[in-house]
């Protein structure tokens, strides 16, 4: 009888293990994936724009063709 | 809190860029110290107005050589004055991202590090300088196509194809446009028996100097001092000349471009012939340097939109974004 437990306890272990091992192998796979489209994503130009854009001249205001200013 | 720091470390400039804030410092590498007593005088453009000028007591010195450290302490005491300038102080330690040449040494990385790091720096990581180029001058390296960009600054000449955020292929050289000016200088001395200083030589480069013939061509008047007699003597040096004594750094540069391209890999070769290499850094300013490699490599080549500003930029992209792209940092697993 008490072998018996102790074999299903050492079993559920075992699996349990297993699972464990499974799901981080899958989350190490994800992360690989994530942190790659992330570093993607931060490259692309609409993510660089803002840091880009600060060397850019800023642009004349627009030019009045009849000269005429609201006072 | 400091705000987090990206550095180009040049041989020639030093460029800070500061998170949410954009470039905050822009100035020469060089520091100015008394030599009896060790205290430093002036750095940036203050030093750099005194090389060649200054009396027996003071040495304005660039630290930073071939884009490697020469002189580790005095190089320390430059960052930290320069992270004190832009606001860092010993309460106040921001995460620095340090742009260097590729093909640096581990001793020297480790000596930049600890560098940025003794001068007040939390974190000091590594980036590689035509990494932050091809980030800074806007090129698309995040799609699988054939990005090439050519960093040519004062110490240092490095040619990467960038690809899906990643350098596929790569040659540096330790050759930049501090050789051209040493090579102008060598020049003067040996053919019209003058010396002359280093900020004349880079005038002279500024003013005639060219990789390729250009239309408009003058002459230059030259000021220096007779090797003979020890006078003051003024000579006329044609751009011909000038083309003449720089011929060995330029073809050394552009033979640097053409074995990158020989080992990008064939599907990423096309792409070159359509979108062109993209040209950065101080010495890529150099007249006729673009047309020398377009004409060398029968690749179209194009001036960046903001040539000195370009890697300082691309560091401070990467602050920006420090959590997603913080595996393009040297040493960093990918």
């Amino acid at each position: 009888m008490a072998v018996s437990i102790i074999l299903v306890v050492v079993a559920v272990m075992l699996v349990a293990v297993l699972l464990i091992a499974v799901s981080r192998r899958r989350h190490a796979a994800d992360d690989g994936v994530d942190s790659f489209r992330r570093q993607i994503d931060a490259l692309s130009p609409e993510a660089r724009r803002p840091t880009i854009d600060q060397m850019k001249p800023s642009e004349p205001p627009p030019a009045d063709d009849d000269g005429d200013h609201d006072q | 809190m400091a705000r987090d720091l990206a550095i180009d470390l040049g041989t020639a400039n030093t460029l800070v860029y500061m998170k949410g804030r954009g470039i905050v410092l822009n100035e020469p590498s060089v520091i100015a110290l008394n030599r009896q007593t060790g205290e430093v005088l002036a750095t940036g453009r203050e030093a750099w107005q005194m090389i060649g000028r200054t009396p027996g007591y003071i040495v304005a010195v660039r630290p930073l050589r071939g884009g490697a450290i020469t002189d580790f302490e005095i190089t320390e005491r430059m960052i930290r004055l320069l992270l004190q300038r832009v606001g860092v102080s010993r309460f106040t330690r921001p995460k620095v991202v340090i742009c260097v040449p590729s093909a640096i040494t581990e001793v020297e990385r480790r000596a930049v590090t600890d560098a940025a790091r003794r001068a007040g720096a939390a974190d000091a990581n590594l980036i590689e300088q035509p990494m932050a180029a091809a980030i800074g001058a806007d090129l698309p390296i995040d799609e699988p196509v054939g990005n090439m960009v050519i960093d040519i600054g004062g110490g240092t000449s490095e040619t990467a194809v960038i690809s899906l955020g990643g350098i596929v292929a790569l040659e540096a050289v330790r050759v930049g446009s501090f050789d051209i000016d040493a090579a102008i200088q060598n020049y003067v001395r040996r053919e019209h028996g003058i010396a002359i200083g280093e900020r004349t030589a880079e005038e002279i480069k500024v003013a005639i100097g060219s990789a390729d013939p250009t239309p408009d061509e003058n002459q230059a008047e030259v000021r220096g001092r007779d090797l003979m007699s020890g006078l003051p003597k003024t000579v006329l040096l044609t751009p011909e000349e000038v083309r003449f004594a720089i011929e060995d750094v330029v073809s050394s540069i552009v033979a640097s471009v053409v074995r990158c391209l020989s080992k990008a890999p064939p599907e990423l070769s096309q792409d070159f012939l359509v979108r062109g290499m993209f040209l950065v850094g101080g010495g890529g300013l150099l007249r006729g340097l673009a047309e020398r490699i377009e004409r060398e490599t029968e690749v179209p080549v194009k001036m960046s939109n903001v040539p000195l500003e370009a890697v300082v930029l691309g560091a401070g992209h990467v602050i920006e974004h420090y959590e997603a792209l913080k595996g393009m940092f040297m040493g960093a697993r990918r």
